[in-house]
C-alpha cells in the first residue's frame, strides 16, 4: 500500500539497473529496445576504442559499445551474464551497451534522485545525471545522449 | 466542401503545372510565336486557376487568372512577348509558386496579395493592348484566325489537323460509302476538336453524334462510339458520315454544339475513299485508281523514302500515320496513362522486405552448400529461388527508379535568372535528363547539381568582353550531360568558361598557410584541384550572393559521398572544366566480391574491381617509399589491406599475393587481399552514426549463416 501510494504522489520512473563491477548504474526503460546475451561481434577496424565492433540482431546490423572501456575501467572478458542492451535513442539508430551484468527493473523515485553536483559531472564526463538512494545502495542514472553520442576522435 | 482530402493531389498537380509552365515560358521566350508553348501555358495556367478555385484559393486563382488572361492576349497575337513581360510573367510565377508553398507548409494560402505584380500586369497589358481586364475583342481575332482553316479544310495546312484521313477503315464500311454516294448522298470524313477546357467531352461528343445522325448515318467512328462514350479519348475524334445534307450544313450542326473549337472536315469521292487510311496527307491525288491496287500506290512513297531500312507493308502504314500524329495537339500524351502514384514509403518498406529476403536467400544458399548430402533437387530449387530474388529485386530497383528530370528541370530557369543577375550571357544545355536513378538519390542530388551550375556560371564563365576578347563566343555555354555507364550514373557539369587556374590555387594554398611553398610546388596539378573541395576554401576573390562563400564544393562533395557516388573535375585553363559526377544505380543492394583479409570477411563492390591478378611477392616494387606492381604496362599502387585493417603483418610472404585491381575514374589500385570467397549479392546495412570508421569501411551486410561482414570502399583507397 506504501508503495502504491508513494506512485501516485512521488513520481515513479522505471529504470533497468544494470552492474559495472560493484557499481550500479541505472537505464531509463524508456528508451532501452531489447536486452540480449552477446553473440558472435564482428570487429570494426579503426574505430573508437570503446566500440568493439557491430552484432546482426534479427537481421539488423547493430553497433556495440563497452561501457567498461567508456568509463575507463579495466576489461574482462564476457561472462555468462554478460549482456548487451539495446537502446534507441533515436528510433532510426539502435546502439548496443555491453555491462556485466542486468541487475533488476526498479522503480525509482523522483524524491529519491539527487542531482549530481556540477564537479561531479565534470568528473563522469557528464555520463551521469543524478544518482537514486535506493534500499539497495546507490545508482547512478546514465545520461544516455552523452554515453552513446559523444564521437570521439580515433 | 470539404477540400482538405484532396491538397495531396492538389500540391502535385499544381506543382507539375507550374513546372511546365516554367518550361514553356523558357520556350516562348526564346521563340516568341511558338504556338505550341503558348498552348500548353495557356492550359496549364487554365487548369491551375480552375484547381485554385474549386480548392478555395481566393489569391492564388486571382494571381493565376490575370496571368492566364495575359497569356490568352499573347495567344491571339493582340500582345507581344517582350522580356519586361516575361520578367514580370516570371516573378507571378514565382509569387504562384510561393503560394503553393505556403499551401503545403500551412494549408492556407497566406496573406501576401501580390497587387504589384497583378498591378504591373495589368500596366503593360493596357499599354500593349488597350485594354485591361476583358480580353473580348482577342476571342474576335481568333474566331477570325480560325475561320479560313475552316473554309479550306482540304487544303495543306490543315492537313495535320485532318486525322480521320489515317482512321483505318474496312472494305465493308467503305463499300457502304460507296453505295451512298451511287445513291446521290454525301460520304464525309470528320475531325472534331473540343475544347481542352471541356469538362464533359463524352456528352459534348454525344451530342456531335446526334446532330450528324439527324441527317444522316455514322458510318464509323474513331475512337470506337463506345470509347467515345466512356471518355476515353483525348480532345478530339474523328468519323465518317453519310449525310443527306452538303458538308457545310453538316458543319455548321457539329459547331452549334456548345465548347467544339474546330471541326476539321471533306467530302469524299467515290476514288477518295479507297485512300482513306492510307498516306494521311495527300491521300485525294493519289487515289485515283478506285482498285484495291490504289492503296498500295498511296503507300509506295513513304516507302520508297525510307530505302535505308527495309519496309514491309504492315510497317508502313504506322510509319506514315506517325508523323501525322506528331503534329495533332491531342496526340502528345498517350490516351490513357496507367500510372498510379504510389507513396515512396510504401516503396521503401518493400524494398525493405526484399532486402530480408535477399539475406534469407543467401541462408538457404549456404545451408545448401554445406548440407552434405548433395541433394539435385534441392539445389536446383535454390538456383531458381535466387534467380527470382534478383528478379524481384531488379522489378522493385525499377519501380523505385525515376529519371533525374525532375532534379534538373528547374536549372533553366535558375540559369536565366542568374544571366540577368552577374549580368553574363549564357545558356544551359542538358542532355540525358531521361536518365534513371533511385528516387532518393534523385532527391537528393538536385543540391550538388545547383552548386555545380552556380558555380560554372560564377566562377567558370566569363564576361561577354572577356570571351569575345579570347575568341569565344559570347554566349558561354553551361552544360549538363547525365548517362549510363555500367552500374553507375554519370552526371558530368561543365561549361566552356575560363577553367580551374592551377597555379592560382597553388598560391592561395600557400597564403591560407594550408601548406608550405615548397610542398604546394610538389603538388600534382590534381592533389592542387583536390584542395577545392575543403571545407571553407574559396577562391572567389569578392564573395557574392551566388557562391564564392567557400560553402559549395565541400558540401557538393559530402553530399554526393553520402549517396555512394564521388565527384571529380577535368579542367583546362582558358577552356573551361567539367565536373564528373558518378552515382551507384541503387543504394541498397549490390553485388559485391567476398574476400578474406586476416580471418575476418570482407566484401568489395563488384563494380570498382576490374580484374583479379596473382601476382608473385618478388615483383612488388618500390617508387618513392609506395610498394607498387606492374601490370600490363601499368604501374599500380599496392594497398596491403590486412595492414590498413590492424592486421598484424604476416610472418612469412606467401610466394604469391592475390590483387584486387580496383578502378575508380582513370585511377587504378591494387588490393591484396588473402583469400577470395566468391561473388554474392549483399544487402548494405549502415552501421550507424554512433560508429566512427575511417572511410575503409562504408557499411556491413550480413551473410547467409548470420555473420556479419563488413564492406570496403575500394574508392576510398585509390
Amino acid at each position: 500500500m506504501d508503495d502504491l501510494e508513494r506512485y501516485v504522489e512521488d513520481k515513479a520512473t522505471q529504470y533497468i539497473v544494470v552492474n559495472l563491477g560493484i557499481e550500479h548504474y541505472g537505464i531509463d526503460i524508456n528508451y532501452i529496445d531489447n536486452i540480449v546475451r552477446v553473440p558472435a561481434i564482428r570487429r570494426v577496424p579503426n574505430v573508437q576504442d570503446f566500440f568493439k565492433g557491430v552484432i546482426n540482431l534479427r537481421g539488423e546490423v547493430i553497433p556495440v559499445m563497452s561501457l567498461r572501456v567508456k568509463f575507463g575501467m579495466p576489461e574482462i572478458d564476457f561472462t555468462n551474464s554478460t549482456r548487451i542492451i539495446i537502446v534507441k535513442v533515436d528510433p532510426q539508430a539502435a546502439i548496443g551497451i555491453i555491462v556485466d551484468e542486468v541487475e533488476q527493473v526498479m522503480d525509482i523515485y523522483a524524491s529519491q534522485i539527487e542531482k549530481v553536483s556540477a564537479e561531479k559531472k565534470e568528473e563522469s564526463n557528464g555520463y551521469i545525471t543524478s544518482v537514486g538512494k535506493t534500499d539497495r545502495g546507490l545508482v547512478s542514472i546514465l545520461n544516455l545522449a552523452t554515453v552513446i553520442g559523444e564521437k570521439e576522435q580515433i | 466542401m470539404d477540400t482538405s482530402q484532396y491538397l495531396g493531389i492538389f500540391l502535385d498537380e499544381a506543382r507539375e503545372h507550374i513546372q511546365s509552365l516554367s518550361d514553356q515560358m523558357m520556350i516562348l521566350e526564346q521563340e516568341p510565336e511558338n504556338q505550341d508553348a503558348i498552348s500548353e501555358i495557356f492550359r496549364a495556367a487554365h487548369s491551375l486557376k480552375g484547381m485554385a478555385g474549386t480548392m478555395g484559393y481566393k489569391k492564388l486563382q486571382h494571381l493565376t487568372h490575370v496571368t492566364e488572361d495575359c497569356f490568352s492576349d499573347i495567344r491571339s497575337g493582340s500582345m507581344k512577348v517582350t522580356s519586361e513581360l516575361m520578367d514580370v510573367l516570371f516573378q507571378a510565377l514565382d509569387s504562384i509558386e510561393g503560394y503553393v508553398n505556403t499551401i503545403q507548409e500551412t494549408t492556407d494560402e497566406g496573406d501576401e496579395e501580390n497587387e504589384n505584380i497583378i498591378n504591373e500586369i495589368n500596366r503593360i497589358r493596357s499599354a500593349e493592348t488597350g485594354k485591361g481586364d476583358a480580353p473580348a475583342p482577342a476571342k474576335e481575332e481568333k474566331k477570325a484566325d480560325e475561320a479560313p482553316a475552316e473554309a479550306a479544310p482540304a487544303d495543306g495546312a490543315s492537313d495535320e489537323k485532318a486525322l480521320y484521313r489515317s482512321m483505318k477503315l474496312d472494305d465493308s464500311a467503305k463499300d457502304v460509302m460507296k453505295d451512298a454516294i451511287a445513291g446521290g448522298k454525301h460520304a464525309l470524313g470528320f475531325t472534331v476538336y473540343i475544347e481542352e477546357s471541356c469538362l464533359l467531352k463524352a456528352a459534348r461528343a454525344f451530342l456531335v453524334i446526334k446532330a450528324l445522325e439527324d441527317m444522316g448515318d455514322i458510318v464509323a467512328t474513331d475512337p470506337s462510339t463506345q470509347d467515345i462514350e466512356d471518355e476515353k479519348f483525348e480532345f478530339n475524334f474523328s468519323l465518317y458520315t453519310i449525310c443527306d445534307e452538303e458538308i457545310d450544313k453538316a458543319r455548321e450542326a457539329m459547331l452549334a454544339v456548345s465548347e467544339i473549337a474546330e471541326v476539321v472536315g471533306e467530302e469524299f469521292t467515290e476514288a477518295g475513299i479507297d485512300s482513306i487510311g492510307g498516306d494521311a496527307g495527300k491521300a485525294e491525288e493519289k487515289a485515283e485508281a478506285p482498285t484495291e491496287g490504289s492503296r498500295e500506290e498511296a503507300e509506295a512513297p513513304v516507302a520508297k523514302e525510307e530505302t535505308t531500312a527495309p519496309v514491309v507493308k504492315e510497317e508502313t502504314a504506322p510509319a506514315a500515320k506517325a508523323p501525322a500524329a506528331k503534329q495533332a495537339p491531342a496526340a502528345k500524351k498517350p490516351v490513357i496513362s496507367k500510372t498510379i502514384r504510389v507513396d515512396i514509403d510504401k516503396l521503401d518498406s518493400l524494398m525493405n522486405l526484399v532486402s530480408e529476403l535477399i539475406i534469407a536467400k543467401n541462408t538457404i544458399v549456404s545451408a545448401a552448400d554445406s548440407s552434405d548430402t548433395q541433394n539435385q533437387a534441392l539445389n536446383e530449387q535454390v538456383e531458381y529461388l535466387e534467380s527470382v530474388t534478383t528478379n524481384l529485386h531488379e522489378a522493385v530497383m525499377k519501380v523505385r527508379m525515376v529519371p533525374i528530370e525532375s532534379a534538373v528541370q528547374k536549372f533553366p530557369r535558375m540559369v536565366r535568372d542568374l544571366e540577368k543577375k552577374l549580368d553574363k550571357k549564357m545558356q544551359l544545355t542538358i542532355t540525358g535528363e531521361e536518365t534513371e536513378l533511385d528516387r532518393t538519390v534523385v532527391d537528393e542530388i538536385g543540391d550538388p547539381l545547383m552548386h555545380l551550375i552556380r558555380n560554372s556560371a560564377d566562377h567558370g564563365l566569363e564576361h561577354p568582353d572577356e570571351r569575345a576578347a579570347s575568341g569565344k563566343p559570347e554566349m558561354g555555354t553551361i552544360f549538363l550531360n547525365a548517362f549510363q555507364d555500367g552500374n553507375s550514373v554519370v552526371i558530368e557539369v561543365g561549361d566552356d568558361g575560363k577553367g580551374i587556374d592551377v597555379e592560382a590555387v597553388r598560391s592561395k594554398i600557400v597564403e591560407r598557410g594550408l601548406a608550405s611553398e615548397d610542398t604546394a610546388a610538389q603538388f600534382t596539378d590534381k592533389e592542387v584541384i583536390d584542395y577545392l573541395f575543403d571545407p571553407g576554401f574559396s577562391m572567389a576573390k569578392k564573395v557574392t550572393d551566388i557562391s564564392g562563400r567557400g560553402v559549395g564544393l565541400d558540401v557538393v562533395k559530402s553530399n554526393i559521398e553520402s549517396l555512394g557516388g564521388d565527384v571529380s573535375v577535368k579542367t583546362k585553363l582558358g577552356e573551361g572544366s567539367t565536373w564528373i559526377i558518378r552515382l551507384p544505380l541503387t543504394l541498397a543492394i549490390i553485388q559485391a566480391l567476398m574476400v578474406i583479409i586476416g580471418d575476418e570477411k570482407y566484401a568489395i563492390s563488384l563494380d570498382s574491381i576490374t580484374t583479379i591478378e596473382n601476382i608473385p611477392t618478388t615483383d612488388v616494387k618500390l617508387v618513392q617509399g609506395k610498394e607498387v606492381i606492374q601490370l600490363r604496362g601499368t604501374v599500380i599502387p599496392i594497398v596491403r589491406l590486412s595492414e590498413l585493417l590492424g592486421f598484424p603483418p604476416a610472418e612469412e610472404q606467401p610466394e604469391d599475393m592475390i590483387v584486387v585491381i580496383a578502378k575508380k575514374g582513370d585511377s587504378l589500385a591494387g588490393l591484396v587481399v588473402d583469400e577470395l570467397i566468391g561473388q554474392q549479392e549483399i544487402v548494405i546495412k549502415s552501421l550507424g552514426k554512433y560508429i566512427n570508421t575511417d572511410r575503409i569501411i562504408s557499411g556491413a551486410t550480413i551473410l547467409g549463416d548470420g555473420e556479419v561482414a563488413l564492406i570496403i570502399d575500394a574508392n576510398a583507397l585509390i
